[in-house]
């Protein structure tokens, strides 16, 4: 049975068809050729679009779990490498004050 | 650093400052700021030697600068600066590694090593090309602003290069084109919905 409490799909299914037709295009396949050397991985687009069209036409259990461990899976991916610098936990104080008269040169 | 260009007339450079504001990046760039405080536009200066992050402000060469798309590239990379400043303890004058992950993610995001943009400049390579531009741009702004030797700045880019190569905050992809860059935005706008579904 699928989780209840208004749960939805993490992206629009809409979402999950654009993504897998701009990886699928040539151009994309240019770009992530000239960036990473490799072609392009997007058959988990796919997946997840059906997934997403399956929770949305029969709410399975199933379809929502892929999709939980595919969009946690991308998040993991993202946070793999180590940070180089501690991160702040607000901006600096005065980043939007006005500037000193004094720095026009 | 000086660049033998046409200069741009004043009302043009304020022209073309406002397009890149409303450029792919320079809307998701003010999204994020308006998250954290009121953000503040970028200042255009004139006849400076080079485009560069000083303490609370951007300045841009309008001397250096000769089309919208080259505006664009310099505002958006000098709003990477900006934004690893707001958002981490950037040690930019005692840490040279911390100078160096700031400018990976600046060459990286700003559209600088795009393929044309590598082709104009008579730099060919296809296969990780990107990467190699990235390295290498990175090593020459890092020379640019402090006194050290190239290898010194090669081995700080080379130890930071992995982890700062790989994040894309905040588009979280490499903005390529417009395409790319509303796509991050929408993702920018889900966000609620993203984190508290997965």
């Amino acid at each position: 049975m699928a989780e209840g409490g208004g749960w939805q799909p993490p992206r629009p299914c809409e979402a999950y068809r654009a993504e897998w037709e701009l990886c699928s295009s040539a151009g994309h396949f240019l770009r992530h050729y000239y960036v990473h050397g490799e072609r392009p991985a997007c058959e988990q687009w796919r997946r997840d679009l059906d997934s997403c069209r399956e929770w949305e036409e029969r709410r399975s259990a199933e379809a929502q779990q892929s999709l939980r461990e595919s969009e946690q899976a991308r998040v993991r991916a993202a946070r793999k490498h180590g940070l180089v610098w501690a991160p702040r936990q607000s901006p600096p104080a005065d980043w939007h004050l006005p500037l000193p008269q004094d720095n026009d040169r | 650093m000086n660049a033998a260009r046409a200069p741009l007339r004043g009302s043009s450079c304020s022209s073309n400052t406002s397009g890149a504001r409303s450029s792919r990046s320079g809307w998701l760039r003010g999204s994020h700021s308006k998250g954290s405080s009121p953000a503040s536009s970028p200042t255009t200066r004139s006849a400076s030697l080079c485009s560069c992050r000083r303490w609370r402000q951007i300045v841009l060469c309008q001397n250096n600068i000769c089309n919208q798309a080259h505006m664009n590239r310099v505002v958006t990379h000098e709003l990477v600066h900006a934004f690893d400043h707001c958002r981490a303890h950037v040690d930019w004058f005692t840490n040279v590694r911390h100078l160096a992950c700031s400018e990976v993610r600046a060459a990286n995001l700003s559209g600088d090593c795009s393929l044309l943009n590598e082709i104009f400049r008579l730099h060919f390579g296809l296969k990780r090309h990107h990467q190699t531009c990235v390295r290498d741009r990175a090593i020459r702004s890092i020379l640019a602003v402090r006194n050290i030797s190239k290898e010194v700045a090669q081995k700080a880019v080379d130890e930071v290069f992995e982890s700062c190569f790989n994040d894309h905050e905040p588009f979280g992809r490499i903005p390529h084109n417009k395409t790319y860059a509303r796509y991050a935005h929408r993702d920018f706008q889900n966000r609620d919905r993203y984190y508290s579904n997965i």
